[in-house]
């Protein structure tokens, strides 16, 4: 197996500075915006000049096609994704749908298509009850059809295939379905960044059976862990931009004929983000790299808890505090800060926020000690 | 003319109460986004008629004249039944300033209209330079004949693309030693081809404020309100009325009570962690109305109140922001989902409420500002 600690920092900081360079040359964070705009959907040149940079692979080992660079790789780029506010789905692409399709099959066209930015898939795993995320399956796989109710799908409005997770025969499994098909019908709830959750009503609609049995629990678990410490990665990335955005604004806004950034108060907020920031950074870091050194679930899990946890918790203190030291400006749309705050709105709500993380990172720990 | 004081507390309460929960338009209670007149409008003509526009004023300008007591009252019941504010700047801000500092025949023009509502008033004090140094505005007017005329910008004006007049500070004399002289005070009809109005959206995707550009606009000398160049002193005369009308507990409590509603219907509370944030944030607001009820008895004795006012704004309104960072934590996965979340048979619009709760911090003097005043003023520190 490989992974991030056979490659050397040099690597990694090529790749980052690849991905910025492709990512400021789109358009920036204007591009996020602009699509914002218009639909809450994102540029297909892009997601295949992100595959060309070896985005969607990076984490992929490279017996299944891959760079095998390891998560620590897909984290840099993940930070770049959230720097921009790029609409494209590359950390759901890279941790749920790529991860899914390489540990179940392989061999499958789709995931070659995945790779290449030419195939972008949703995944549809969640279902709600009354008091929110459901820990139990109710959608079904039948006769070659899918029936039931799939919640918070991302990016289901522009993929062309969506993986749902089933039942089917008394296990797990996961299936193919087409967006515009037959029985499939769509709800779409906007997000605070512009960006649609589905609401995913299946009454048998026809679908490719892509595999089954423990190892689908096993490949999810797996893929939802990678997912939400890219997600924290991402968090790291929005986190940095709104701090340095920030930085820039108070040292050139005057208020009683000096930069509002000389009030020493404004100074000791300014110095605690930072803090906030690099202890973000080290320990997402930290994380991915050491998940990348295991395959045990519970402890990956309880790095990705870590993770999400640390990096929602500094994204929501950063962010409001960005507003507020921008005053009146930091409330308008005009100014870019406030799409960093929406974005962070989103991100640490997907997955389980901090309160969430915090708990399962505990139960992992204390998991892990009753083992020893 | 009915003497409201004269009445006992309960009498009084049960007769505001009666009068909102037969008359208030059930379409508007709890209103999440600013409403433009046309949308009140109805409410406003039954307000008007029962001559209940001006809680504050003296009855002899149409007001009802409470003391602060009732007044009190009046604002509590108000808000239990979630009655919109409504277009309040010409009650709440311009009309104490023309019946303190105006003369007789602005007093007989203006404060009718401000009741009906035929003229609707926006604030016109912030500019692009002047936000918490406020003295530092630039735009300015010049007396040609019978008229001031005016250049500049103002900006974050609230509701300004659905009012007919502005009040505003200008600068009237550029050469005054110090930036807080030679500022005045004065009244702008808003329908004149000097002024234009562009709307700002906010980061909630609401049209709520605007900037406000001044070019060759006029309005008549008589349209001063005060001394000339005495402006400054006269807005801050009713800057501590303001701090108290924001330090009020209305919005953190509305809050909490979106909170409880939607913890309820998702089953928050078995959750022991979800529990003491919860109970952490209720006495949080419980304890700022003790607070605030020892400012609002100092008003009822008439006494003057100190720069101490500024804790009450800078502990609701991050109360405030505290409930609503912990109605995104109770959605969950639908945390960033915009418009009312549906949990049981009610719908509690989290992100509208946690937008809402953002610039309380910032506008009314930032609490950065509020801050300062404390350590200085209340404190004594030295600098
Ligand atoms: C929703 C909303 C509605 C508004 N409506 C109106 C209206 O109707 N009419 C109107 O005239 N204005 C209105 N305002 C403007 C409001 O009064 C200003 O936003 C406020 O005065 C702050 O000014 P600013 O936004 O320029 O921020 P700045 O003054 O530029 O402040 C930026 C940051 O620096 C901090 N800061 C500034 N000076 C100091 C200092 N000395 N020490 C420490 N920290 C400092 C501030 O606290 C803030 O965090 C509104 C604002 C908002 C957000």
């Amino acid at each position: 197996m490989s992974n991030a600690a056979h490659h050397d920092q040099d690597d990694l900081r090529l790749l980052r500075e690849s991905v910025r360079t492709l990512l400021e040359r789109a358009g920036g964070v204007a591009r996020a915006r602009k699509i914002r705009d218009e639909d809450g959907g994102w540029d297909a040149p892009v997601m295949t000049e992100l595959a060309k940079a070896g985005v969607f692979g990076a984490a992929v080992p490279e017996e299944a096609g891959g760079l095998g660079m390891g998560l620590a790789a897909a984290g840099i780029i993940a930070e770049e994704v959230g720097r921009v506010i790029a609409p494209e789905p590359v950390v759901a692409s890279v941790g749920l749908a790529i991860g899914l399709l390489r540990r179940l099959c392989p061999a499958h066209a789709l995931l070659t298509e995945a790779l290449a930015g030419t195939t972008v898939l949703a995944t549809a795993w969640q279902e709600r009850d009354a008091k929110g995320l459901s820990d139990t399956l109710s959608s079904r796989f039948e006769n070659g059809a899918l029936t039931g109710t799939k919640s918070w799908v991302a990016g289901v409005a522009v993929a062309s295939g969506i993986l749902v997770l089933v039942e089917a025969g008394g296990g797990p499994a996961l299936a193919l379905v087409e967006p515009g098909g037959k029985g499939v019908s769509i709800d779409k709830r906007r997000q605070s960044d512009g960006s649609i959750l589905a609401e995913l009503h299946l009454s048998g609609a026809p679908a490719e059976l892509l595999a089954e049995g423990p190892a689908v629990a096993k490949a999810l678990e797996a893929a939802i862990s990678d997912t939400t410490a890219l997600t924290a990665a991402e968090l790291v990335g929005v986190s940095a931009k709104a701090l340095e955005i920030t930085l820039d604004y108070i040292k050139t806004r005057e208020q009683f004929d000096k930069p509002i950034g000389s009030f020493q108060v404004i100074q000791h907020r300014a110095a605690d983000m930072h803090v906030m920031r690099e202890v973000a950074e080290a320990g997402v870091r930290d994380a991915l790299g050491l998940m990348d050194a295991t395959e045990t679930p519970r402890l990956r899990a309880r790095q990705a808890s870590r993770a999400k946890a640390r990096a929602c918790t500094t994204a929501r203190k950063i962010t409001r505090e960005a507003i507020q030291l921008h005053g009146a400006v930091g409330y308008t749309d005009e100014f870019d800060i406030g799409l960093y705050l929406n974005r962070a709105l989103v991100l640490s709500a997907w997955l389980g926020d901090d309160v969430y993380h915090r708990r399962l990172w505990l139960n992992a720990r204390n998991a892990e000690e009753a083992a020893e | 003319m009915i003497d409201y004081n004269a009445m006992s507390d309960a009498d009084f309460r049960r007769q505001v109460r009666q009068f909102f929960e037969t008359e208030y338009p059930e379409e508007l209670r709890n209103l999440s986004h600013r409403p433009k007149f046309a949308e009140i409008e109805h409410w406003h003509r039954k307000l008007h008629a029962k001559g209940w526009v001006a809680p504050a004023w003296p009855a002899e300008y149409g007001g009802m004249g409470l003391n602060a007591a009732k007044l009190l009252i009046f604002y509590e019941e108000q808000q239990r039944w979630g009655v919109v504010r409504g277009r309040d700047m010409g009650v709440q801000m311009v009309g104490p300033l023309i019946i303190k500092f105006g003369t007789d025949a602005q007093k007989a023009y203006w404060l009718p209209r401000i009741l009906s509502c035929e003229d609707i008033w926006c604030q016109g004090y912030s500019e692009p330079g002047a936000g918490s140094d406020l003295a530092n505005l630039r735009t300015n007017a010049v007396i040609d004949g019978d008229e001031f005329v005016i250049n500049g910008q103002k900006i974050w004006t609230t509701m300004a693309h659905d009012s007919t007049h502005i009040f505003m500070l200008v600068r009237t004399d550029p050469k005054a030693p110090k930036k807080q002289q030679g500022i005045s005070f004065i009244l702008v009809p808003m329908d004149q081809p000097g002024v234009e109005v562009r709307t700002i959206t906010t980061l909630a995707g609401e049209t709520e404020f605007c900037e406000v550009f001044f070019n060759d606009a006029r309005t008549p000398c008589e349209n001063l309100v005060g001394e000339l160049n005495k402006g400054w002193t006269m807005a801050k005369s009713l800057l501590s009325f303001e701090r108290v009308f924001i330090g009020a507990p209305n919005l953190a409590q509305n809050a909490l009570g979106q909170l409880e509603t939607y913890a309820r219907g998702a089953g928050r509370f078995d959750d022991p962690v979800f529990r003491d944030r919860f109970a952490e944030v209720a006495l949080d607001v419980e304890d700022h109305a003790a607070l605030y009820a020892r400012f609002a008895d100092q008003l009822k004795r008439g006494e003057p109140l100190g720069a101490d006012v500024s804790m009450l704004k800078i502990w609701v309104t991050e109360t405030f922001q505290k409930i609503t960072e912990l109605m995104i934590e109770a959605a969950g996965p639908d945390g960033g989902t915009l418009g009312p979340l549906q949990v049981g048979n009610a719908g509690v619009d989290v992100l509208a409420a946690f937008y809402k709760a953002r610039p309380t911090t910032i506008y009314g003097g930032s609490n950065e500002i509020q801050r300062n005043i404390l350590s200085k003023a209340v404190l004594g520190l030295p600098g």
